[in-house]
């Protein structure tokens, strides 16, 4: 099985805040962490060396999430690299756009802001096929199946809507 | 002049004289003092046909006696010529509209009239084009009035009296604004004052006492003349485009208020994730018993705090639904202003702060606090933009003109400038490229305020170039708002 000290994940988030936390939390959970402010930076810390895991924030200075992550599928190797969006715009016109390219072109889930650290570790476990405690799969399942409703959810018409939940009231 | 006509030259007269009387190109007859024609000449015959032993009453209008009232007979009583629009009949009987022009004939030079020389014309198309006139100067969709030096209503037409009453003689400020005095700005004035064509936006009172906001147009009713005596004032209604002009105002207003909710959102949610962080911090630490963590956790969560403290008062600061408090406001001052304010915090920077003004632009409505608020916003704006360029040589622009009806300022700068994909975003959230520094609702605001005052922000920019932002008002927008807010 594989530890987590092995696995190297690159936090990318334009807010301090954010990127102590989300470090805090993988460094906690026993993950080697390291961390850019911005897209540039980013592609940086790629090239030095290629991460197992990028957390990556959509709307930053300089060189956006999705800009970076342009840049990344032009290098085979790179394309590869799972991703995990962690962004405040999931939902409004400034990061629906580029959330759709990056979800349907690359491998990977979304979380949206605020997120909670167990959920966080969870996701990023999941997504490396790490192995997790019965609790943290539970955490990454319900992740998983929100953002997955939710993808869903936000894409659907109100008539859709309204459909579905009749059908759910009559499942009560 | 010879003295003594010879009879060769009277006889040449004489010949010239008859051809005269014959081609001249209008009907011409003579008549003596019993009303009967004694000589015509062939257009006159060609006219009216036989004339010969006939009455004029008989040949011109079909009658048995004389017209009730007889221009002739005035004639032959006091010697006057006489100018006359009447319809008579044509050989076969077809009325039309003739000028009649009748004039004394004496045999003796100083004596009684001996007959009466009449000259008759056809002016049914004349007539008929002065009717169509009429018609159009009625009812086409203007209120149209003449009036006179002191500003008397001498004609209206019938749109005009149909809004505001029969009012030919009275004072058009009276009739149009209910107003004992001549009204401020008044572009009839102007026309009076020198002959030209003016415009003006203004509101008046109808008949039935709705009111009506006009778009007047005044000219000289007769054009070219020194001295302008009567001026033509025409007056479109814009009543129902004002009304929604004004709907689509408070429409632009309303979409502001709604991106910045949803803006409003994202700026929460990146607080929540620096609270969480710090909870996170915090229950570490002490779980740890690490000391310098829970610090850690403890200074985020202050952070955090703050930022929320600073977004509820740019946010309150934004969502005041106010209208703007306008005053004539010089632009150029308010540029002035900003530009003290600025230019020692900008030559630290090593960036120059200049002004490009245009001279004695006319003054405007404006909320100066919120104009002021606009360019500081922008300013700093693109001071910042310079730093992040790091070029030499860097410096931003505010630039006031007026174009086409609107009052323009620019602030505009050499700075970094914006790729196609943040400057999509500048204005649709609380967008921010200052990392932790900026809330994102600097430009937000700025539009805001632009958009209150009926104007809008328009931007240019090149990645590495620079950056400009136009603020642009139109003068009319700004006007109507003044008028409401008095």
């Amino acid at each position: 099985m594989t530890d987590p000290a092995e696995k190297n994940i690159l936090v990318v988030d334009d807010e301090d805040d954010v990127r102590d936390f989300l470090k805090l939390a993988l460094t906690e959970a026993g993950f080697t962490v390291r961390t850019a402010s911005d897209g540039l930076e980013a592609l940086e810390e790629v090239k030095r060396q290629v991460p197992d895991l990028i957390s990556l924030d959509l709307v930053m200075p300089k060189k956006s999430g999705a800009k970076f992550h342009r840049e990344l599928t032009k290098n085979k190797a790179w394309a590869k690299i799972p991703i995990i969006i962690v962004t405040g715009h999931a939902c409004d016109d400034l990061g629906k756009a580029d959330l759709r390219e990056l979800t349907m072109s690359g491998p990977g889930i979304y979380l949206e802001k605020p997120i909670k650290p167990d959920r966080y570790v969870a996701a990023v476990k999941q997504v490396l096929g790490l192995e997790t405690s019965a609790e943290e799969k539970d955490l990454a399942d319900q992740v998983e199946l929100q953002s997955e409703l939710k993808n869903l959810i936000d894409d659907a018409d109100p008539e859709t809507l309204r459909k579905m939940k009749d059908i759910l009231k009559k499942k009560k | 002049m010879p003295k003594h006509k010879t009879e060769k030259s009277k006889a040449l007269t004489q010949l010239l004289y008859d051809q005269f009387f014959q081609q001249a190109p209008f009907n011409v007859a003579i008549i003596d003092r019993d009303y009967n024609i004694i000589e015509a000449n062939d257009n006159f015959t060609r006219y009216f046909g036989n004339w010969h032993n006939r009455k004029c009453f008989s040949v011109y209008k079909k009658q048995e006696r004389p017209c009730s009232v007889c221009t002739q007979k005035e004639i032959f009583e006091d010697g006057r010529t006489r100018v006359v629009d009447t319809v008579v009949a044509d050989k076969n009987s077809r009325w039309a509209h003739h000028v009649i022009q009748s004039a004394p004939l004496r045999l003796t030079p100083g004596g009684p009239v001996d007959y009466i020389v009449e000259i008759t014309s056809v002016v049914t198309d004349t007539n008929q084009w002065q009717q169509e006139y009429n018609v159009l100067f009625d009812r086409v969709p203007c209120y149209i009035t003449v009036i006179d030096e002191e500003y008397r209503i001498v004609r209206a037409n019938e749109s005009f009296r149909e809004r505001f009453g029969d009012v030919l003689g009275q004072y058009c400020y009276k009739v149009y604004k209910r107003r004992e005095k001549k009204c401020p700005r008044c572009p009839a004035a102007r026309t009076f004052k020198d002959g030209k064509i003016h415009q003006s936006e203004q509101n008046g009172i109808g008949k039935d006492s709705r009111k009506i906001d006009y778009a007047v147009t005044t000219s000289p009713l007769v054009r070219g003349e020194e001295r302008v005596a009567h001026v033509i004032e025409i007056s479109t209604d814009v009543t129902k485009i004002k009304k929604l002009e004004k709907e689509v105002l408070e429409a632009e207003r309303l979409a502001a208020v709604g991106q910045t909710v949803a803006g409003l959102a994202h700026s929460i949610k990146n607080i929540l994730m620096g609270l969480e962080g710090g909870k996170y911090m915090i229950s570490l630490g002490l779980k740890k018993d690490d000391r310098s963590m829970i610090d850690r956790g403890s200074d985020m969560l202050d952070r955090n705090f703050d930022k929320t403290t600073t977004l509820v008062k740019d946010f309150l600061s934004f969502s005041k639904g106010r209208l703007p408090q306008l005053k004539m406001t010089d632009p150029n001052a308010l540029v002035g202003e900003i530009v003290d304010l600025y230019k020692d915090i900008a030559a630290v920077s090593n960036i120059e702060l200049k002004a490009r003004l245009k001279p004695k632009i006319s003054p405007a409505p404006l909320d100066p606090d919120a104009i002021h608020t606009c360019l500081t916003n922008l300013v700093s704006n693109a001071l910042d933009a310079c730093l992040m360029g790091q070029q030499k040589g860097s410096e931003v622009v505010i630039t006031t003109r007026d174009e086409k009806g609107k009052l323009i300022f620019e602030v505009s700068d050499n700075g970094s400038g914006m790729d196609y994909e943040i400057k999509k975003k500048i204005f649709t959230t609380f967008f921010t490229t200052k990392g932790g520094e900026g809330t994102g609702l600097g430009l937000l605001t700025t539009r805001k305020l632009v958009q209150e005052h009926g104007g809008k922000i328009v931007v240019e920019s090149q990645k590495g170039k620079g950056s400009r932002f136009r603020m642009e008002f139109p003068r009319k927008r700004l006007e109507m708002l003044y008028r409401e807010s008095e």
